[in-house]
């Protein structure tokens, strides 16, 4: 894995956190909290409902720091996963989802990098990732991202892109085989 | 569902990852994770793949009000512990059960001595040739082991040392995760490790990456393989 943007800074925050510094929390709050609320936003749909989930993670993130590896230096992957997962387990509780409309489906197809120029490394890893979706089908494609950056189940996806179930679950399995074997062949 | 087949498992910790999978699958995978370090390492691989999907979206700052009620929520968990060691727990729990089966046992006579051990010697963890690295202990029931670093443990970041169960009898090493590089280490084995670890007569230590053996088997060096002390 390639580094990640800032993240010798980000890992000293957590282990602070870890030791109950609560500056270190706001500090990784005012890094990271407009990235996160962009993830919540998209799976959760409205901005109260997204602000909720960003305030849970980041209390999860001050509970568990201490469970934090250091050494793995991935912090914005593990606090992105502890954000995800709240969102995941608020949306399929039942929060209501705002509909997406045509323009947006035709959105989700698209993958733009918008990442930290600063960090030649890890824009690399951007770059691999959008090179490797590019060689999907633009069904596998589409699916992917809706169930990944708007937490879709494949049941929500079937009638939004009109195809059977059975569909799109093969599409998403052999859409996730492909990614894998294209970025470690 | 087999777990022991790579692919089966890489698959379910891809649709982990992605969030497909229901509530009640996704809390099974969470609880294989904490077993398994190769679910663990499968599911961090995914998470990492996918990464850069989550960090193009563009930022949005949060409303002004947010911050101020998370500071207040943490203020008010200050107070308590912040991890709650549930081991630590059942151990307190265990003390008092012990305790009161002593007044009882001193009641009728039978017991005049009660000592009950927190932690059983497994096993002192050194290479042939060198200085003692890690002491290994278990508790009575066998389903959680403490391990305390004794020497300099060095290593490069890109490196771990992990702990393996060799099996008495016929099958391959369990994993029973990474060893710390400093301080002490306490963790819940499941029940397979469990039986296992309390059946084998040796343990051993591999090198390893950094998140240990991508494989669920040793790939890297074996650098210890010592006896398991056994209970007379």
């Amino acid at each position: 894995m390639a580094r990640e943007p800032d993240g010798d800074e980000l890992d000293d925050l957590l282990l602070r956190c870890a030791r109950q510094d609560a500056e270190a929390l706001q500090s990784l709050y005012r890094r990271t909290a407009p990235r996160l609320l962009a993830i919540l936003m998209r799976i959760l749909g409205t901005r109260t409902a997204a602000e909720d989930a960003l305030q849970d993670a980041f209390i999860r993130i001050w509970q568990q720091a201490g469970q934090y590896d250091r050494i793995k230096g991935r912090a914005m992957a593990w606090m992105v996963a502890i954000a995800r997962n709240r969102a995941i387990d608020l949306q399929r509780a039942g929060r209501p989802m705002v509909l997406l409309g045509a323009a947006e489906l035709a959105q989700a197809e698209q993958f733009r990098v918008e990442g930290p120029a600063d960090n030649l490394e890890f824009t690399a890893s951007h770059d691999a990732l959008r090179r490797c979706l590019e060689l999907l089908s633009s069904g596998q494609r589409q699916c992917l991202l809706l169930a990944y950056q708007r937490g879709l189940t494949h049941e929500r996806i079937a009638p939004l892109i009109g195809q059977p179930l059975g569909t799109i679950k093969s599409w998403i399995r052999r859409g996730l085989q492909s990614l894998r074997a294209c970025l470690e062949p | 569902m087999n777990y022991n087949r790579p692919e089966l498992l890489d698959r379910l910790a891809a649709e982990y990852v992605v969030g497909l999978l229901r509530y009640r699958a996704r809390a099974r995978f969470e609880r294989l994770c904490d077993e398994l370090s190769y679910a663990l390492t499968a599911r961090e691989r995914w998470e990492d793949r996918l990464l850069p999907l989550s960090l193009a979206l563009a930022p949005l700052a949060p409303g002004a009000n947010v911050w101020p009620q998370i500071e207040r929520a943490i203020a008010s968990t200050s107070a308590v512990p912040q991890i709650t060691s549930r081991p630590a727990l059942r151990r307190w729990w265990l003390a008092a059960a012990a305790a009161s089966l002593v007044a009882i046992a001193l009641l009728v006579g039978k017991l005049t001595i009660w000592s009950e051990p927190a932690w059983q010697p497994v096993a002192i963890l050194a290479p042939a040739h060198g200085a003692p690295l890690w002491r290994l202990e278990r508790s009575a029931d066998g389903s959680e082991i403490n391990i305390r670093t004794l020497g300099a443990v060095t290593l490069s970041a890109a490196q771990s040392y992990e702990l393996w169960i060799l099996p008495s009898g016929p099958g391959n090493p369990v994993s029973l995760g990474l060893l710390p590089r400093h301080g002490k280490l306490e963790r819940r084995l499941s029940e397979t490790q469990r039986t296992l670890l309390l059946a084998a007569r040796q343990v051993a230590v591999s090198i390893e990456p950094a998140r240990g053996s991508p494989t669920g088997l040793p790939t890297g060096p074996v650098v210890i393989v010592v006896p398991i002390a056994r209970a007379i």
